[in-house]
C-alpha cells in the first residue's frame, strides 16, 4: 500500500523531464508560428538579409544558420583528428599512469565555462589573428572555429579513447602474439572497428558545437552576413541572446529568433538521435566481438 | 607496413598528443597567472564601483549571488534528478514510460543552454509576470542541469542496481525499506557529488541567466524575487563591453578557482569512493 503511495509519487515527479521537454518544444514552436506564416521561405531567402530594424524590415535566417553549420563543421574538422590522435597516443604511447591523470586534467577541461573560453579566445586567438593575417579585427569565423575546437577536445578524447580501451582488451593479445608494431595494430585493427565510435562521438560533437552560445558569440564578431573564414558571422544561439531581450514580444522579429530556435532545436534531437542509435548499435556489436 | 608509414603515424600522435596536453596546461595556465598577478583581497570583498560600474571595486556581490543560484538550482535540480532515477533505476516497469523519460532527459541534454535561457525568459518572466530574479534564474538552470544531474546518477546505478533489487526482493523488504536503508547511505555521496557537479556547470554558464536575472550591478539579493549578480556574466559583460581587463582577469580567477575547487573536491569524493569500496 505504501509502495504504492511511493510509486506514483515518482513517477508524477519523473515525468517532470518530459514535461519540461514537451513545453519548450510547444512553446518555441507556438512563438515560431507568425513568422512561419507571415514570412514563409522569407526566412530562407537567399537574396534577403537580416535586418530587423531597417525602413523595409527583413527577416531572413538563411545566413545565420550557414554560419551556425560551418562554425560547427570547422571546429568538428579541426578537434575531430587531434583528439583521435590524441586518444590514440594516450592508449598507446605513454604509461597507464600519465594516460590517466592527463585525461583527468582533460575531464577537468570539459568543467571550464564556456564564458572563459570565449575570453581567452578573444585575448589570445583573436588578438594573434589581427597580427598573424593582418585584420583590422579578428573576430572571425575561424576564431570562432579554433576555440569550439579547443571546447570540443575533451569531449572526444574521453569519447574516443573509451572506445579504444574496449577494442584494445579484446584484440591487444593477439597483436602482441602476432608481433606487429603498435602502428599497424592501431591502423590495421583499432581504426576500423572503432570506426562506428567515432561517428558517434562526431556527431553528437558536431551537436554541442551548433549550440555553443557564449564562447562562439565573444570571438565570432555577430554580424549576420553570409560566413567567410576570415569574415564576421552570427549563429543562432548568439543571436538569440544578443536580440531576443530588445526585440518586442510578439513581433515578427522575436518570431523569426523562434523560428531559427525550432529549426535548432529540432536538428539537435536528429543529431542526438543519430549518435544514439550509433552508440546502441555499437553496444550489440561489442558484444558480438 | 613500411616503416617510414608507421614513424609518420607514431608522429602525428605523438604531435596531437602533446598539443592535447600543452592546450589543457595553456588554459588553466593562462587564466591563473594572469588572475593571480591582477586579484586583491579588495577585490573579492568589495562590491562594484566606477563609471561605467566594473572599472574598479570587486565583485563580492557576484561572488554570493553566484553561490545563490547554485544552492537553489542545485536544490530544484537535485531533487527532482534523484527522484528521477531512483523511479527509472527501482520502480518503473514499464518499458515505454521509461523510455519516455530516459529520451527526454537524453533530448534536454543536448539543447543549447541559451534555449533555456530563452524559453525561461519568455515563460517565467513574460507570461508567469516573474520579476528578472534569483528565482527565474534558478529554475532556468535548474532545468539546464536536470538532465545532466539525471545522467550522471543513472549510470551509477546502472552497474548495480539490478542486485541490490533482486537481493532486497528476495529477503522480502519492501523498496521504502530498500531506498531508505540500502540505497540512500550507500550512494548519497555519488548523489551529492553528481548535483554539486551539475551545480558547477550551472553557475558557469551565462546564457540561461543573463535574461532572467543577472545583472551588472546589485547587493546581494535578501530574496528570492530580487535580481543578483553572476560572476560568469558578470565576466561576459566586462569582457564583451570592455570595461575593464584587470577586473575581467580577476573575476575569471575567481570563477575557475571557484570551479576547480567543486570539481576537484567532488571527482576526489567519487575517487575515493571507488576504491574504498
Amino acid at each position: 500500500m505504501k509502495d504504492k503511495a511511493v510509486l506514483y509519487l515518482l513517477a508524477s515527479v519523473s515525468l517532470i523531464t518530459p514535461a519540461i521537454f514537451i513545453v519548450i518544444l510547444v512553446h518555441v514552436f507556438y512563438e515560431a508560428m507568425p513568422a512561419a506564416t507571415g514570412l514563409g521561405m522569407l526566412l530562407f531567402d537567399s537574396e534577403g538579409i537580416w535586418r530587423p530594424f531597417g525602413q523595409t524590415p527583413s527577416f531572413s535566417i538563411l545566413n545565420i544558420i550557414l554560419t551556425t553549420v560551418y562554425v560547427a563543421l570547422l571546429a568538428v574538422g579541426i578537434a575531430a583528428p587531434i583528439g583521435g590522435m590524441a586518444a590514440i597516443f594516450l592508449n598507446y604511447y605513454t604509461g597507464r599512469r600519465t594516460a590517466r591523470i592527463t585525461l583527468a586534467f582533460v575531464d577537468l577541461l570539459a568543467g571550464v565555462p564556456s564564458v572563459i573560453y570565449g575570453f581567452i579566445g578573444l585575448l589570445v586567438v583573436v588578438r594573434n589573428f589581427e597580427r598573424i593575417f593582418n585584420m583590422s579585427a579578428g573576430e572571425s569565423v575561424l576564431a570562432a572555429g579554433v576555440v569550439l575546437s579547443v571546447m570540443l577536445l575533451p569531449y572526444i578524447i574521453s569519447t574516443y579513447s573509451e572506445s579504444i580501451e574496449k577494442a584494445k582488451s579484446k584484440y591487444d593479445t593477439a597483436s602482441m602474439a602476432l608481433g606487429i608494431s603498435a602502428e599497424y595494430s592501431v591502423l590495421k585493427v583499432i581504426i576500423p572497428i572503432t570506426k562506428r565510435g567515432a561517428a558517434a562521438a562526431v556527431v553528437s560533437a558536431f551537436g554541442r558545437a551548433s549550440s555553443e552560445t557564449i564562447a562562439v558569440m565573444m570571438v565570432i564578431g555577430n554580424a549576420p552576413i553570409f560566413p567567410r573564414l576570415l569574415g564576421r558571422g552570427q549563429t543562432i544561439s548568439g543571436l538569440t541572446a544578443l536580440e531576443i531581450s530588445g526585440a518586442e514580444v510578439g513581433s515578427l522579429h522575436a518570431s523569426a529568433i523562434y523560428a531559427a530556435n525550432l529549426i535548432m532545436m529540432l536538428t539537435l534531437s536528429v543529431i542526438l538521435l543519430t549518435a544514439y542509435l550509433l552508440r546502441r548499435k555499437l553496444l550489440s556489436e561489442y558484444e558480438k566481438i | 607496413m613500411k616503416k617510414y608509414k608507421s614513424t609518420l603515424f607514431k608522429a602525428i600522435a605523438w604531435l596531437c598528443g602533446g598539443f592535447v596536453i600543452s592546450a589543457t596546461l595553456f588554459v588553466f595556465g593562462y587564466i591563473l597567472y594572469h588572475g593571480a598577478l591582477n586579484i586583491t583581497w579588495n577585490f573579492v570583498f568589495d562590491r562594484p564601483r566606477g563609471v561605467p560600474i566594473g572599472t574598479q571595486g570587486g565583485v563580492f556581490p557576484a561572488v554570493t549571488g553566484t553561490v545563490l543560484l547554485g544552492a537553489l538550482s542545485g536544490l530544484i535540480a537535485g531533487v527532482l534528478g534523484s527522484i528521477t532515477t531512483v523511479f527509472l533505476a527501482f520502480y518503473c516497469r514499464n518499458k515505454y514510460l521509461g523510455g519516455i523519460i530516459r529520451a527526454a532527459v537524453y533530448l534536454l541534454s543536448g539543447m543549447s543552454s541559451i534555449l533555456f535561457g530563452l524559453v525561461g525568459y519568455s515563460i517565467l518572466l513574460n507570461i508567469l509576470g516573474l520579476p528578472r530574479s534569483l528565482l527565474a534564474a534558478g529554475i532556468t538552470v535548474a532545468v539546464m542541469i536536470l538532465p545532466y544531474i539525471t545522467i550522471r546518477v543513472i549510470k551509477l546505478f546502472e552497474e548495480d542496481s539490478a542486485e541490490v533489487l533482486h537481493a532486497s526482493l528476495a529477503l522480502g523488504v519492501s523498496k521504502t525499506y530498500m531506498l531508505r536503508k540500502l540505497i540512500l547511505p550507500n550512494y548519497s555521496i555519488n548523489i551529492l557529488t553528481s548535483i554539486t557537479l551539475g551545480v558547477a556547470y550551472g553557475i558557469g554558464a551565462a546564457a540561461p541567466v543573463m535574461l532572467t536575472g543577472a545583472v551588472l550591478n546589485a547587493p546581494t539579493p535578501q530574496h528570492v524575487t530580487h535580481p543578483f549578480m553572476s560572476l560568469s556574466y558578470h565576466l561576459l559583460i566586462l569582457v564583451s563591453e570592455g570595461i575593464s581587463l584587470t577586473n575581467a582577469y580577476a573575476s575569471a580567477f575567481l570563477l575557475m578557482i571557484i570551479l576547480l575547487a567543486l570539481n576537484l573536491i567532488c571527482r576526489g569524493l567519487e575517487y575515493f569512493k571507488k576504491r574504498g569500496g
